[in-house]
Formats: structure tokens, sequence, C-alpha cells
């Protein structure tokens, strides 16, 4: 299945799908040096984000946040790309300072199509989003 | 959709003028073209967030390295948000020596880049006061709100990464509160409760901005606004909310220009919601342990107020009374004597942080008193921490003997 979606930061990768249902704080929700989710009350808390391809719904709080996604990368932690919903300042400057591949309004409606684990590639040239193989 | 950039432009994007001025503003261009904007404008100055350790971390270290690669500097008069300590008296605040060191060194590099350390939420308290239809580049959110509503300039909400590319380019996008059509209001809000205090101003604008996130108000039947109201709404407005610009008719400068034609909705603020704030912040039950003023910071009247209001009265012992604000600030209430006087009462004046961006606030004490919904708002947040908003005045009757 392939998901019509725009490109922000530029990119083509494959990887695995790790699925926030609900919005991220990159402050405070996630620990910059081993790429966790450290916050008790999400839904992936304890999953690392590390080599995924992260989706959620948009950024929230400290515009900081931005520094943390740049963290990731320094530290070797980040995640192969980021999939929005609707991307927000927070989200579009972290991945451009540490040039993480980008893209946002999906044509279809990514939380009842994917699931955690699922593989996927995101080809920005192509602006799409292709469902390679269901999670086992 | 691409938008239009000038050749001078164009070179700054491909790296010609090197890899921090390319990255700025790539940064700036790729937001632009999310928002649809249409082409770059020019900056007045910028105000920039990302300052205290407590917030950044050690993410920020790389990202400064990223910078160094070039001998960047700032293209436009720019000012730097709140520290997570006082600048001097950090050891009182009871800063551990290797956060010191980290915040000294953040600092130092803003200054690097000819960033000017004001260390305050407040820049328009100390001199830097915008000008009406200017374009600027801020960042703290309630700095953001006096700006576009209490001054007439324009700025969008902007992050700690954009504001300083736009310091560093002397750019920003246009889109969003840069133009006009985006700045009139969609709901009009009737405050049928008389304000009394700077927490009541509080008060309101954490009403609204809980219910409405972040539409534009044009509030009807407000009184009186004077900088030291104007602050508390406008932070109360940005923390509950995001929302960024306020009108209040008769006394905001764009209040008489603006087309009111499109408002689709029209509320009363009441005694009743004035009282529902209060009660959510009334969570102590047993001693406090610090009242804490000066959110946003506190201004020379801020301070005199508080002074005055104390006349012969001491501290209560068991509570501490700490008020926030510049570095600025502190130099003229320490040369008319205010700020002896406080000391000697038991009053501490800490510059350059505050209770939301500072360790010592959160880290040490369990109960405390406010007169500010934003502070109440992040303070509570970090759960280990409860909070009495009360005004000024009821405040110093409770601490003082």
């Amino acid at each position: 299945m392939e998901i019509g979606i725009r490109p922000i930061v530029e990119g083509k990768v494959t990887g695995s799908v790790l699925l926030s249902p609900s919005p991220i704080s990159f402050l405070g929700d996630i620990d910059s040096k081993t790429g966790k989710i450290i916050d008790s009350e999400s839904p992936i808390y304890g999953k690392n984000l590390k080599d995924t391809i992260f989706v959620f719904p948009r950024g929230r709080g400290s515009t900081v946040g931005s520094y943390i996604i740049y963290g990731l990368k320094v530290n070797d932690v980040s995640p192969l790309a980021l999939v929005a919903e609707e991307a927000e300042t927070i989200v579009i400057a972290g991945a451009i300072l540490a040039d993480i591949p980008l893209v946002d309004l999906p044509d279809k409606d990514l939380f009842s199509i994917l699931e955690t684990g699922d593989i996927v590639t995101i080809d920005t040239s192509e602006k799409i989003l292709k469902i390679q193989k269901r999670k086992e | 959709m691409t938008m239009f950039l000038t050749k001078d432009q164009e070179e700054m994007l491909s790296g010609v003028k090197g890899e921090a001025v390319a990255k700025s503003m790539e940064l700036i261009v790729k937001i632009g073209e999310v928002y649809k904007a249409d082409r770059l404008i020019p900056i007045t100055n910028a105000q920039v967030a990302g300052v205290s350790y407590l917030t950044v971390g050690d993410s920020i270290f790389s990202f400064f390295e990223l910078l160094s690669k070039d001998a960047v500097t700032v293209k436009v008069p720019t000012w730097l948000n709140p520290a997570g300590m006082d600048m001097e008296k950090w050891r009182e605040m009871e800063i551990s020596e290797d956060f010191a060191e980290k915040q000294f060194r953040i600092i130092k590099f803003y200054e690097g880049l000819g960033i000017n350390p004001t260390l305050t939420c407040a820049p328009y308290l100390i001199g830097h006061t915008p000008t009406h239809g200017d374009h600027l580049a801020w960042s703290e959110s309630s700095a953001v709100s006096m700006a576009n509503s209490f001054y007439g300039a324009r700025t969008n909400r902007e992050g700690a990464p954009s504001s300083l590319a736009s310091a560093i380019t002397g750019l920003t996008a246009n889109y969003g509160l840069h133009i006009t059509e985006n700045r009139y209001p969609r709901i009009l809000v009737d405050v049928r409760t008389k304000l009394e205090s700077f927490s009541d101003y509080s008060a309101l604008g954490y009403w609204f901005g809980k219910k409405f996130h972040s539409l534009i108000p044009y509030f009807v039947n407000i009184q009186s606004l004077n900088i030291n109201e104007a602050k508390m709404l406008a932070a109360a407005l940005a923390a509950s909310g995001s929302v960024a610009l306020f009108h209040v008719k008769d006394l905001t400068p764009e209040s008489k220009s603006i087309d009111i034609e499109n408002v689709e909705e029209k509320i009363e603020f009441t005694e009743s919601n004035k009282k529902e704030v209060y009660n959510h912040f009334n969570q102590i039950t047993e001693g406090a342990d610090l009242v804490a003023i000066g959110c946003p910071h506190a201004s020379y009247e801020d301070i005199k107020l508080i002074s005055n209001t104390l006349q012969s009265r001491q501290m209560k012992k068991d509570i501490e009374f700490w008020i926030f604000t510049s570095s600025k600030t502190k130099a003229v209430i320490d040369a008319d004597s205010l700020l002896t006087n406080l000391e000697s009462r038991g009053i501490k004046v800490y510059a350059d942080t505050c209770m939301v961006v500072s360790p010592s606030v959160s880290g040490n004490f369990r109960n405390v008193i406010t007169n500010s919904t934003k502070a109440a708002h992040y303070l509570s947040k970090a759960k280990t921490t409860l909070v009495n908003l009360l005004p000024i005045d009821s405040i110093m009757k409770e601490v003082t003997e």
C-alpha cells in the first residue's frame, strides 16, 4: 500500500515503524542520550527511537525540543525518519538541524493503517510512504 | 510552493557564507514553506530562548559545535531569555558546581555570537521596547504576546532554534502574525468581573487560554491595562494556551483599527470563572515554604508595591520569599535602597532566572505561593510541588507579621 505524503526534509529510508498515538514533547518525553521514551504516561513508554520510522500526530511542549532531536542524532540514537500528521516548528527545526528525513500530511489515516513493527519505505522524491511488510 | 528568495538570500542558503548561515537559512525557509510564506522579511531585533541548562541539557553543546564551524555573529540586536540560576548568587540558590559551570558555558557561547546576555523574559521592562509595526523574531511566549498585543509589533511565537536562526540571518518568513489579516480577533470576551490585582489579570488569561487554546481574543470592559497588568495577562494566555496576540478595546494599539466583523463567538468572563482559577490553584494543605514572585520578571513598580505593602512588617519564620527580576532592574532597586529594605526584612531578590527555569525552586520547595498563573501552571506540572495562587496583598498579610 502507498500513502501520499508532503516532504519537508528529504531522504529515502526503509525501516521499522514505531508509532505514538499521542503527541510528543521531545523535551521531557525522550532521553536524548539513549533514545528511550521516558514519559511514563506514554503508550510507548520504554521503547527506543533509534533506527525506527517514528510516526506521531504532532510535536508539543517546549521549543527547546528541537535541540533534543539534534542531540539524538549526535548521540547516534536518532530515528531514521520522522512522520507527523502535521509537523510544527519544533519538529521541523529539529529535523533540519539533525538532517533527519521528515514528512507530514499523509493522505490516509496512518494511525488506523500502521502498527509498530511494520516495515515501511519513505521516499521524499516520490512523495510516498510505502508499506513493505506487515509486522509478524 | 517555493517562496521568493533574493540573490543574496539564495547565496546564504547555498553555503557561500558558511555552514552556520546556510543551516539558519534552511531552517527559516523550510518553516516558511510549510506555513506558505511568500518571501522572507527583515527583522528589527530578536529574543532567543534556550538558555537555562535545566531545559536545554547537554544537547545544546552539540548544537553549539555545529554553529562554531564558522565565525558567525548575529545581524540584529538580540537578547537572551533567563538562565537556570542567578549568575552571581547561584551558590546561595543551592545550585551545583556542575550545573553552574555548564550554565556559564552556555551564556559565554551566546555572548560570542554577539548576543546581549539580558537573561530576562521581559526585555521590554529594561528599555528594549518594541515599536509599533516592527517585525521581530521573539521566542519567549509571554514576551511574544506583549510585543504583539501591548506594543503592536509583529512576531510569531518562534522556537528556540528559529529565533536564533533569525538573529543570525536578520530575516524571518512572512507568515502568521506578520500578516495583518491574521491579527484580527476571533472571539469577543466580555469581562463581567472586576480585575483588581495582577493575579486577577493572570486568572483571566489562564481561563481563556485553557478554554480557547490559540484563538485571538478581543476583550471588552477591561478598565485599565498598564504594563504590569498586561504582562500578567499575556503570560497566562501563552502558558495555558498558545495565544500570541490579544486585543483590549480602547487600550491596546491595534484595537481601534482592527476589523471585528469576523468575530464568530461572544462569551463572558464572570466572577465565578475567576474563582474557578483561584480554586484550581488552591492546592497547599499544610504550611507554605516559599513565596515566588516575578513571572514574568518583576518590574521596578512590582517590587516597589511589595516594599510598600510590607511597611514595618517582617517575614514570618519558616517561609522564604523570593522575587525574580532582571539584573538591570535589580541594579535600579539597589541604587535607591529598595533592595536593602527588602533584604533586611528577609526577602531575597534573584536576577537572571525564575521559578520556572531554575532547578532550585521545584527541587527544594514543596509548597509554593505565587501571584502568577503561569508560574503556578508550570510548578504544579512537576508533580512534587503544590501551589496557591493569591494576590500580592493577601500574600503579604499571610506571610508577614
